[in-house]
């Protein structure tokens, strides 16, 4: 429940200006309602006693029937302004939730962020986001607005037909409700949170079998794969089912409440008469403003049956707006940076806490103008070496430094500025060639990414397909292996670092391009930079000015 | 074969509107469950009438007590009545809602399984709908959204069509007038709601499309916060996140003004109508009208019968109104499915069932063999045949149809001419299946499913046991990523393997196709991602698989793993 209160005191509290109106309006739009049947069955039934009197010309109409016209069509504006306002608003505040929950999410470590599964990522923050809405429009704003309303309405029933009324309308609607939750809440919650649930395993095993068709067919595991995905669906399907009987039954307590009601109250008004305590106009008004009562409360319990998913969204939420945040670098930019040494690994060790030793006592010392070749067998921990001098993951042992200065030190754009890594695999985003290199500097103008184009011998693929605005697709889609991989060294030299981190930069090209490619980093490596590459291919050890051969840690 | 590109719209054929498109799909969708969702509908609709008898009890009540003298029997029966009749009208509305959801979910469950199994064999090679996700979000989560259409839109829609008219019907015998009132205010309503409507079918299409890419967008996004990070690129990324966030919640606005002005309308012509209704019923009671009732004045208890009537009379066309939105989603879906269906789609070879194995092949041959890509751009492939036990290089640089070769070989891809040979028989749908029995294939972009690495290795040969999962890892050079991992087999990767580099990728599916009996085993690039000494082992460990009788079929950049096949074939310009 914390969780819950805590995004609602969010939601509400940057928009509470927007939303105290709307309820407001809310609260005039069910008063109205009530007013509008009540005064109307007064209206009938005294125009009917006076006609039966004879008194008919006395009988003053024209106020009561201007105050029928004005509560219908005030009602109707007070309607449409209050929706207009607290959706605004809601939607308004959950479009900052989702932002925030992106930035929240892009502060994870980078071996979280590796692990990330993006289908559950993004699902909690569109879903949940979503599921969200409804706490503010469709259950704090009607149970307050209900609530005012239906204060004023009985203490209007009390003054005008009885306290008797009052009290039977207060006590049927209320032990009504309170069962009506009570169903709600402990029959819907499990099924609900099943259905959640299965919905998550529908989606991921669509996902896979979509994604992985190709080889479920060659292994003969299609149908295997469906089925599975199926059995997820079937089961959502139960879920569901157990969920709506839980929600319909506690609508059909509602409803037969709500008949009761307004049937004790003709009973209790006819009875009210017939003592002589009131006059048959106004037992119509008890009858006919019960009659609308009942439509207050009818969006509330709607909001009630969402109460469980929506703690659990905001639970998970909350939870994620919560994460872990990195140790933030401090930058404390009073050592020179300007050294010779532009990367130093002194007596470096790595390892993951479960895991068995990936690097140990590494030592490395890399000058400006050196081009650095690491060569040894996969596995031994070349590509490690690169993600360690790109700060991907805080070394166990020993010290890297950077032009000089401690590697810790560096603020997070300053680094970023200084060294560019590649690793082995890259993420492309959907776009046209332009804004894909863009990304690394959104200053670059048409002609120094058309150079760079040229420097990863992609130049004339590009310009056969449309130019800078050739478009790609999601993840890389439309590009070959090598040309994304091409296209993400573009971006990576775009950023023109002192230092080049490149893992096998050259993977999955032939020779000739290789060493096209291998020209193309040279003119762009900085007079004063250098680069680290781990390399396996004659092409590029050729190309380094040194190779530093790494030797897997002895087995433990 | 005609090609995927030849079977796109025909320019000449009139082009139905997509609301028209997408009724008709909507209509394909529930024809399995008409029956059912016809007796909810009559159940609701059923319910909604038993309201006028409520009403005749509650008039008779107060018409008592205007009339006078009252007495406490007529109040009692006629409450108690309105009492059972209403709880009466609770069980069935609740009765029509459980057979509409069951109705519904079948339904849509039939859906679901139509498009799983279709695009499980949608061959990854050809044009159409090639976004994994966006399908997968259509099956698992957008049809759903048709849910709230046929189990709360369509009961509304069937009580708008038939209780407004049974009201009229109920209020004509006691004053024209009244009935007059109704019908003039009613059908003022469709008119307006179809206008507001169709605005509403526009924007909220709108607005689909744009969760549609605000979803691939941060998909995407997230996928790549590795990357964005190390390019210093986060900050603008998430102020262009914002930037969709608040675009998406002003079409959203947009959608709901238009909703919101729908009920609007309905709501005026029904407080309209209502109010209408009170002031002539209260007029005619004094006296100061007296024009509209038969024969006698209209009395108290016909007048509060009227009164009551009339709130009901509208009630149904605003229920429709409030499931308005409901239409418009689901009609959304319905284009988005009728769109995913006719892309031209081209299914890989074979069924999703598997077929027993047949004999081993002795020969696998091609014969002018050609494919043109979804671009339009055609390859065609040099012939050959290979006996099982011999070994195939095929070499050429990068784009010049490598892999496509291999998909057409196991028939993930079709051939747009010529015919792949298993034993002299050209491959079609019928014989795909049996001869993947017999080959293995290691894919240049591994996808791991969702399970431990035990079972990912298994794929090709579900009875191998540990020790046989070993000695396939051992001469692919995996034992030690194996090591390595936190869990041992036991580790689950992540779909694209995150958590193992790219040669250890590759090693890990080379040592899945080790662990097969395949007598054929097709491999994209095995060598790539590893350094010359692994290299060397694992051109050593297909040697190995070749000498137990294996044929291989290699499309490689290697030279060196070239030299050792039997044959080489070289795509391209030396073509």
């Amino acid at each position: 429940m914390r969780p819950l209160l805590r995004i609602a005191c969010r939601l509400i509290g940057e928009e509470w200006w927007p939303l105290l109106r709307g309820t407001l309006l809310a609260v005039a739009v069910l008063a109205a309602g009530v007013a509008l049947l009540g005064l109307s069955g007064w209206f009938i039934t005294a125009a009917g006693l006076a006609g039966l009197a004879g008194a008919g010309l006395l009988f003053d109409v024209f106020r009561p029937s201007a105050g029928v016209r004005f509560l219908a069509l005030g009602r109707t504006a007070a309607r449409y302004g209050e929706r207009m306002l607290t959706h605004d608003a809601t939607l308004k505040s959950l479009a900052r939730l989702r932002v925030e929950l992106l930035e929240a999410l892009s502060k994870n470590p980078f071996s979280r962020l590796a692990n990330l599964r993006a289908g559950e990522q993004l699902n909690r923050i569109l879903r949940d986001v979503d599921t969200l809405d409804g706490l503010v429009l469709r259950l704090i704003i009607p149970f307050a607005a209900a609530t005012l309303a239906l204060i004023g309405a009985l203490v209007a029933l009390w003054l005008l037909v009885g306290l008797s009324l009052a009290v039977w309308v207060l006590a049927g609607f209320g032990t009504g409700s309170v069962a009506a939750l009570a169903v709600v809440i402990v029959r819907a919650r499990k099924p609900a949170r099943q259905a959640f649930s299965a919905q998550n395993a529908l989606r991921l095993r669509a996902i896979d079998l979509v994604a992985g068709r190709g080889e479920w067919l060659v292994a003969g595991e299609t149908g295997l794969r469906t089925d599975h995905a199926l059995a997820a669906e079937r089961k959502l399907r139960d879920a569901f089912v157990d969920a709506d009987r839980a929600e319909r039954m506690s609508g059909l307590v509602m409803s037969i409440t709500e008949t009761i009601v307004s049937g004790g109250a003709l009973l209790l008004g006819a009875w009210l008469v017939i003592e002589g305590k009131v006059d048959p106009a106004v037992a119509a008004i008890g009858f006919f403003a019960t009659l609308a009562l009942a439509e207050i409360l009818g969006p509330i319990r709607r909001g009630l049956a969402e109460l469980g998913p929506m703690t659990d969204a905001a639970r998970r939420v909350t939870r994620m707006l919560d994460a872990p945040q990195p140790l933030v670098a401090p930058s404390a930019a009073t050592t020179s940076r300007s050294s010779e040494t532009i990367l130093s690994f002194e007596s470096v060790s790595f390892g993951h806490a479960e895991g068995a030793r990936i690097l140990d006592r590494f030592s490395l010392d890399l000058a400006a103008g050196e081009i650095v070749a690491l060569t040894g067998a996969s596995g031994a921990g070349k590509s490690t070496i690169l993600q360690l001098a790109a700060r991907m993951h805080r070394p166990t042992g020993g010290a890297i430094s950077l032009l000089g200065s401690p590697i810790e030190t560096w603020s997070e754009t300053e680094l970023r500025g200084q060294a560019a890594f590649l690793p082995q695999r890259s993420a492309l985003l959907a776009g046209t060639v332009r804004e894909t290199i863009r990304l690394a500097d959104p200053q670059l103008d048409d002609g120094a990414i058309w150079a760079l184009l040229s420097s990863v011998a992609l130049d004339e693929t590009v310009a056969a397909r449309g130019g800078l605005d050739m478009r790609i697709g999601e993840a890389g889609s439309g590009l070959s292996g090598g040309e994304s991989r091409r296209l993400a060294l573009a971006r990576v030299l775009a950023r023109r670092p002192r230092l080049m981190l490149l893992d096998e930069p050259t993977e999955g090209l032939d020779r000739e391009t290789a060493l096209r490619v291998l020209s193309g980093i040279h003119r762009h490596m900085r007079a004063n930079g250098a680069i680290l590459l781990a390399s396996h291919r004659a092409a590029e050890r050729e190309f380094a000015t040194r190779c530093h051969h790494v030797a897997a840690p002895a087995s433990v | 074969m005609t090609p995927p590109a030849a079977i796109t719209a025909d320019a000449t054929e009139i082009e139905p509107t997509s609301r028209d498109k997408a009724r008709r799909r909507l209509n394909r969708m529930t024809e399995a469950e008409t029956p059912r969702l016809r007796r909810a509908e009559w159940l609701t609709v059923a319910a909604s009438l038993l309201w006028i008898a409520q009403a005749a009890a509650a008039a008779w009540v107060i018409d008592d007590l205007v009339s006078g003298p009252p007495d406490l029997p007529t109040a009692l029966y006629g409450s108690v009545s309105f009492v059972l009749v209403g709880i009466l009208r609770a069980v069935l509305s609740h009765r029509a809602g459980s057979i509409a959801l069951a109705a519904a979910q079948a339904a849509i469950a039939g859906e679901r399984e139509t498009l799983l199994h279709r695009e499980a064999l949608r061959s990854p090679y050809s044009g159409g709908h090639q976004n994994s996700a966006e399908i997968a979000t259509l099956a698992a989560d957008k049809l759903a959204m048709t849910l709230p259409y046929l189990t709360r839109y369509r009961p509304a829609m069937a009580r708008a069509r038939i209780v407004p008219a049974a009201i009229i019907l109920a209020a004509l015998p006691f004053s024209w007038v009244a009935a007059f009132i109704l019908l003039v205010a009613g059908p003022l309503i469709p008119v307006f709601m179809a206008l507001v409507g169709m605005a509403a079918q526009e924007a909220s299409e709108r607005q689909m499309e744009e969760i549609g890419s605000m979803n691939g967008l941060l998909m995407e996004r997230i996928r790549a916060l590795t990357d964005l990070r190390l390019l210093d690129a986060t900050a603008r990324t998430i102020s262009d996140f914002r930037h969709s966030a608040e675009r998406l919640h002003r079409k959203t606005m947009k959608v709901l003004a238009v909703a919101f002005l729908s009920s609007t309308v309905l709501e005026f012509f029904s407080a309209i109508g209502v109010a209408l209704m009170a002031v002539y019923v209260g007029f005619s009671l004094i006296g100061q009208i007296t024009f509209g009732a038969w024969a006698e004045p209209l009395g108290v208890g016909e007048g509060i019968f009227l009164l009551l009537l009339a709130p009901d009379f509208f009630q149904p066309l605003r229920d429709l109104a409030a499931t308005w939105h409901d239409k418009a989603q689901a009609s959304a879906v319905a284009v988005e499915l009728e769109a995913i269906e006719t892309a031209p789609f081209v299914p890989m070879l074979g069924m999703a069932h598997t077929p027993k194995a047949g004999p081993v092949p002795a020969t696998l041959a091609i014969r002018s063999l050609r494919w043109t890509s979804p671009s339009g751009k055609g390859i065609v492939f040099p012939d050959f045949t290979l006996a099982v036990g011999q070994s195939l290089a095929i070499v050429g640089p990068s784009g010049s149809g490598k892999s496509t070769l291999l998909a057409l070989i196991s028939g993930l891809a079709r051939a747009s001419r010529g015919a792949v040979l298993v034993d002299d028989v050209p491959l079609d749908d019928e014989t795909a299946g049996g001869w993947r029995r017999h080959i293995a294939f290691v894919q240049q972009t591994p996808h791991f499913a969702h399970e431990s690495l035990r079972a990912n290795l298994r794929r090709f040969a579900p009875e191998a046991s540990d020790d046989d999962l070993r000695a396939a890892l051992s001469a692919a050079s995996a034992t030690d990523i194996v090591a390595r991992l936190p869990r041992g087999l036991d580790t689950r990767l992540g779909a694209t393997g995150h958590g193992v580099s790219g040669g250890e990728a590759r090693r890990l599916t080379i040592a899945r196709a080790f662990c097969s009996n395949a007598r054929f085993i097709l491999a994209d690039e095995p060598t790539a991602d590893l350094d010359a000494e692994t290299a060397r082992a694992v051109t050593e460990g297909l040697m190995v698989l070749k000498a137990r009788g294996a044929s291989l079929i290699v499309a490689t950049h290697d030279l060196e793993l070239a030299a050792r096949m039997d044959h080489r074939i070289t795509l391209g310009d030396a073509a």
